[in-house]
């Protein structure tokens, strides 16, 4: 498991986005994924690894929206308002943190295939076997999560709205 | 080939998913159409934005120090101890290592050095550099820089050549003894994996690259002009023999 403790950090850390509540969360997967090590008879540790770390990250995060866990100002360092400033992006910071605030603000479904794919390196198959949905479904959600990265730092349309020279 | 069939499979082609025969058809049908193509060199900007952002989040310190102490604090028992897994905590001390050393060099003990003493020693050693707050004595993603350090620090000259291209970014250096000898340690980043080269001389016939795993580390060990090398990480293994392929021919 050990190898595999800093993708699980990072998967955490971006699915909940406050160092403290990623600390607890790896904690309590380590402490799963000990106690239900002789139940696993697959090969790939790490998959299998991230798929707890995800989800007991999601459990957070229920527990979180209906109140009972960390009440006020669980988002971390990051603003809940959507809508940019338009003068904080002037001024905007670096290239880097427009990147990663458009990442940490995607919908928790595109921003986990994001952090999986672009940050983590994973291929499609171990995607989908640690969210535990069908390849079609990491691919279109994939597909997705970048056109809306790429509209929101200005990078192009989004597929739909491209004119295209072939039928 | 239409821009509706060819969109989905972009980003397969983006991210090497596509067969040869299938990334060959998105490739004809990129070459012909501007907007598809114009779509990819989109995708292609952020998938490099997003790399050269490093976004990967990493544990404070104290953290993982904590996590490495209430796992490995439940290795104590010699039964659970040798449990497949947990062996990879397990070998985050310094003591875990030396029994594994003991282990499995009694049996292979042989003149002119022990592989897998060595290879285990090699493994200690990533791992320690892995918890330090400097990871290297000279960090500089410029081979020119890193290169010229190691001279009368050794005596003798490691590669250090740029990978950049390969995506193994180079991230510095620092000097090691592994195994009584003075070993330069050549520190490359595969994305968010470290991957820890290791040179030393020592007389030998050249040999094949040789794959072993210890912990759910991978190693990699060849000789090559009088020069013993080491490569280990938690890089996927085919990444490393990649790794070790390109340090091989250049």
């Amino acid at each position: 498991m050990w190898p595999h403790m800093r993708a699980a950090y990072n998967l955490a850390r971006w699915l909940v986005r406050n160092d403290q509540d990623a600390e607890d969360i790896v904690q309590e997967s380590f402490l799963k994924a000990f106690k239900a090590q002789a139940s696993f008879r697959g090969t790939e540790a790490k998959t299998w690894m991230l798929s707890i770390v995800r989800n007991t990250a999601m459990d957070f995060r229920r527990r979180d929206k209906s109140g009972i866990a960390v009440p006020l100002g669980e988002e971390g360092r990051e603003p809940k308002d959507d809508s940019p400033d338009p003068e904080r992006v002037l001024l905007d910071q670096s290239r880097r943190e427009q990147v990663r605030h458009a990442i940490s603000h995607l919908e928790p479904e595109f921003r986990e295939v994001i952090v999986l794919r672009e940050i983590e390196g994973l291929p499609y198959k171990e995607i989908a076997s640690v969210l535990g949905i069908p390849m079609g479904t990491v691919m279109s959600r994939l597909s997705r999560a970048r056109n809306l990265l790429l509209v929101e730092l200005g990078g192009t349309k989004l597929e739909g709205e491209v004119q295209h020279d072939l039928p | 080939m239409t821009c509706r069939e060819a969109g989905p499979l972009l980003h397969a082609r983006l991210d090497n998913e596509l067969d040869m025969a299938g990334a060959a058809s998105i490739d004809v049908h990129l070459s012909g159409c501007r907007a598809c193509a114009a779509q990819y060199a989109a995708m292609e900007r952020l998938h490099e934005e997003i790399t050269a952002a490093d976004l990967a989040c990493a544990p404070g310190i104290a953290f993982e120090r904590k996590l490495c102490d209430q796992f490995l604090g439940e290795k104590k028992s010699p039964s659970r101890f040798w449990s497949w897994n947990w062996l990879n905590a397990s070998v985050m001390t310094a003591a875990a290592i030396g029994v594994v050393v003991l282990l499995l060099s009694v049996p292979r003990l042989r003149i002119g050095g022990d592989t897998e003493a060595i290879g285990a020693e090699i493994l200690d050693n990533h791992l320690r550099a892995l918890q330090a707050v400097h990871q290297v004595d000279v960090p500089s993603s410029d081979q020119h820089t890193v290169k010229p350090w190691f001279q009368g620090k050794t005596d003798f000259s490691p590669p250090v050549p740029d990978l950049s291209a390969h995506d193994f970014m180079l991230v510095g250096g620092r000097l090691e003894v592994i195994h009584q000898q003075p070993a330069a340690a050549i520190v490359y980043r595969r994305r968010q994996h470290v991957i820890d080269l290791y040179v030393s001389p020592s007389a030998g016939a050249d040999s094949k690259t040789e794959l072993r795993e210890l912990g759910g580390y991978h190693l990699l060990h060849w000789m090559q002009d009088n020069m013993s090398y080491w490569a280990v990480s938690d890089v996927d293994p085919n990444d490393l023999r990649m790794f070790a392929d390109l340090i091989r021919t250049i």
